[in-house]
């Protein structure tokens, strides 16, 4: 019986994902690949016209201000994910190992809560909470301390991008906590293994693909933000999703904000694939 | 007799208010093939558990080599364990888990290295010392879990159900590697299986337990043989219980006969007796020899040369009867077909419990 299935296409199951395609296509493919091809239009007089110039390309790679810029992102995006991360994982594992089902069940409920709100209004809040006149420094100055200046500062991004990133890498990394076969870390024991090392030999490599992906969403999050370092982080200096703004609204230049974007989708893309294959890495050879 | 290595000293275990293991005493000597058996749930994992120190014992202690292990953390107990699960680590080659153990005693990694590649040769599986332990088939993995458990050189080995999710031909393989390793290693083996002939072909004692209580403990032989109360006699099989009440003339009343026992029962007590399955012979016809009674076949059973017999004595009790197949020539074995059954009353054990 060797007969071929016929490969007649599947109306019923293309009717179904057409939508969807055509909505990718005309509203993320389509933009894109637009911003893409305005990287290379000139502006004159405040005006784009299309081309095939490298010009635009050349100016932004070429000065120290856009690479400032742009390390000074991803460092930021880099602390936030290491930040995030070693502060996420202590709570995750016990939510994890250490609380009962019903503690979990409200904490994860607690954790989703945030998402109700705007992240923009989240920020707004973390304002007044951070200000020079606000809520902490108030509580500091009654004991005779600051005020610090929280405000504006790199600090204050760093609660932002914290704000965003927490919640999510806390369930993500419980999650993936939460489907390890525990017998494996009582078999770690069971071999001489001590509490504290069992989490780093044996639980962390377990649960490696949550934690990366916990990871992953921190560094996309935080790298591309412009809220946090708008309002807490007081632009200064600006992060390339400041940059974008400030480029495209300071004399139209749209083409050299599409090259700072594209720089940053690549940055993301070889991050979140190199990040990616390392959870997914089959054990070698 | 040797010093008993593992001694449980009125260990009691509950999990909030259920009993898991009551009051339990017993006794593991250095160098034997002990084996937990009894069903699901009848605290013989847990037993094993508390060896291992991952459960504590609620009451009660448990010593090993004289020295108590209440206060000792599992990581600090050299009681290395096989798990039903095997619980190898993914995330490391069939090597990496034998030396993992090693690596927590701080062994140099050519040492380390050097000690699981011979364990692994020594189990016959040499080859696959760098191969992805999700490549591995269900035996090799065994033999992954053992190495690992035995790179240490432990004085003792616990194994928790290790063969019940391998095929039966290579259960059979594995019990005979588990045997051998533990007489030329000559270190106490401690296995928990619900398997009763996993345990009577390896075990040189088997505990019973049932509810959380050892039902007896004894060599295959005597468990078989001489079971100590209903439950064992139950549970493991083959054997026909009759109970009745002892009549003046010191015989049994049962519902499947008058039968007598040799002055074992008194006078108007009530007793339980069992007859093993392959001490009761079979005919046709009604046979003069005491001890007889009739039944009624009902269905047969083989196993290889060997023929199991369930048949239905008066007041719904069932009978087995083991035979060799050769036996049974001229023997009519229609279902409904009654047969006369007889035994002689020396192979009548008179139950406890």
């Amino acid at each position: 019986m060797t007969t071929k299935p016929t490969t007649r296409p599947d109306y019923y199951a293309i009717a179904w994902r057409l939508p969807l395609i055509v909505w990718q296509g005309l509203f993320f493919v389509g933009p894109l690949l637009f911003m893409v091809a305005m990287s290379f239009f000139l502006v004159k007089n405040y005006r784009m016209e299309a081309a095939f110039q490298f010009s635009n390309w050349q100016r932004m790679l070429s000065k120290d201000f856009f690479w400032d810029a742009y390390f000074f992102t991803l460092w930021l995006a880099l602390l936030a994910t290491a930040i995030t991360s070693v502060v996420a994982f202590p709570a995750s594992y016990f939510l994890a190992f250490k609380a009962s089902e019903k503690t979990r069940r409200w904490a994860i409920f607690f954790l989703i809560i945030p998402f109700f709100t705007s992240y923009l209004v989240r920020v707004f809040a973390w304002q007044v909470i951070l200000a020079q006149s606000g809520v902490i420094n108030a509580g500091l100055s009654f004991i005779g301390i600051g005020p610090w200046q929280m405000l504006n500062t790199q600090f204050g991004t760093m609660v932002g991008y914290l704000v965003l990133c927490l919640p999510l890498a806390v369930i993500l990394q419980t999650f993936s906590l939460a489907n390890i076969d525990t017998r494996l870390v009582e078999a770690a024991h069971n071999l001489g293994c001590g509490r504290l090392r069992a989490v780093f030999t044996v639980v962390m490599p377990l649960a490696k693909t949550g934690l990366v992906v916990a990871a992953v969403f921190c560094f996309i999050l935080s790298f591309g933000d412009f809220v946090s370092p708008y309002y807490l982080g007081g632009s200064k200096p600006p992060t390339l999703s400041i940059m974008i703004v400030d480029t495209s609204k300071s004399g139209q230049q749209w083409p050299r904000a599409a090259v700072v974007a594209i720089t940053m989708i690549l940055t993301l893309l070889v991050v979140a694939f190199t990040a990616i294959g390392f959870a997914y890495r089959k054990r070698g050879k | 007799m040797a010093e008993p290595l593992v001694v449980f000293d009125n260990v009691v275990k509950r999990f909030g208010t259920f009993e898991a293991v009551k009051r339990m005493n017993f006794e593991i000597r250095e160098g034997e093939f002990l084996a937990l058996m009894g069903p699901s749930g009848c605290g013989k994992t847990t037993t094993l558990r508390m060896l291992a120190g991952l459960e504590q014992p609620t009451e009660g202690d448990i010593r090993l080599a004289g020295k108590s292990l209440v206060d000792v953390k599992p990581h600090e107990r050299d009681t290395p364990m096989v798990w039903q699960s095997l619980a190898l680590f993914p995330f490391l080659n069939a090597r990496e888990n034998v030396e993992f153990g090693l690596k927590m005693r701080g062994l140099d990694g050519p040492s380390r290295r050097r000690k699981a590649l011979d364990w692994l040769e020594r189990l016959g599986i040499g080859e696959f010392g760098e191969r992805d332990v999700n490549s591995l088939s269900g035996g090799q993995r065994q033999r992954v879990a053992l190495a690992r458990a035995l790179v240490t050189e432990p004085k003792i080995l616990l194994l928790d159900e290790p063969l019940s999710a391998l095929d039966a031909h290579l259960v059979i393989r594995m019990q005979a590697v588990l045997t051998k390793l533990q007489r030329e290693l000559g270190i106490t083996f401690v296995y928990v299986t619900h398997s009763q002939s996993e345990a009577f072909a390896m075990a040189d004692r088997v505990v019973i337990m049932s509810k959380g209580e050892i039902a007896q403990i004894g060599s295959a032989r005597d468990i078989y043989r001489t079971p100590a109360n209903r439950f064992v006699a139950e549970f493991v099989g083959r054997n026909n219980i009759f109970a009745g009440t002892v009549n003046g003339s010191g015989n049994v009343d049962t519902p499947a006969g008058t039968f007598t026992l040799d002055g074992k029962a008194k006078p108007g007590e009530r007793v339980s007796f069992v007859v093993a399955a392959d001490v009761v012979s079979l005919s046709v016809s009604r046979p003069t020899a005491r001890n007889t009674f009739a039944a009624q076949l009902i269905s047969e059973e083989f196993v290889g040369s060997m023929v199991t017999l369930f048949l239905e004595a008066p007041g719904d009790t069932e009978i087995k009867v083991q035979v060799q197949e050769r036996s049974l020539e001229g023997i009519p074995r229609e279902p409904g077909q009654t047969l006369f059954l007889s035994f002689d009353s020396s192979h009548a054990h008179i139950l406890k419990g």
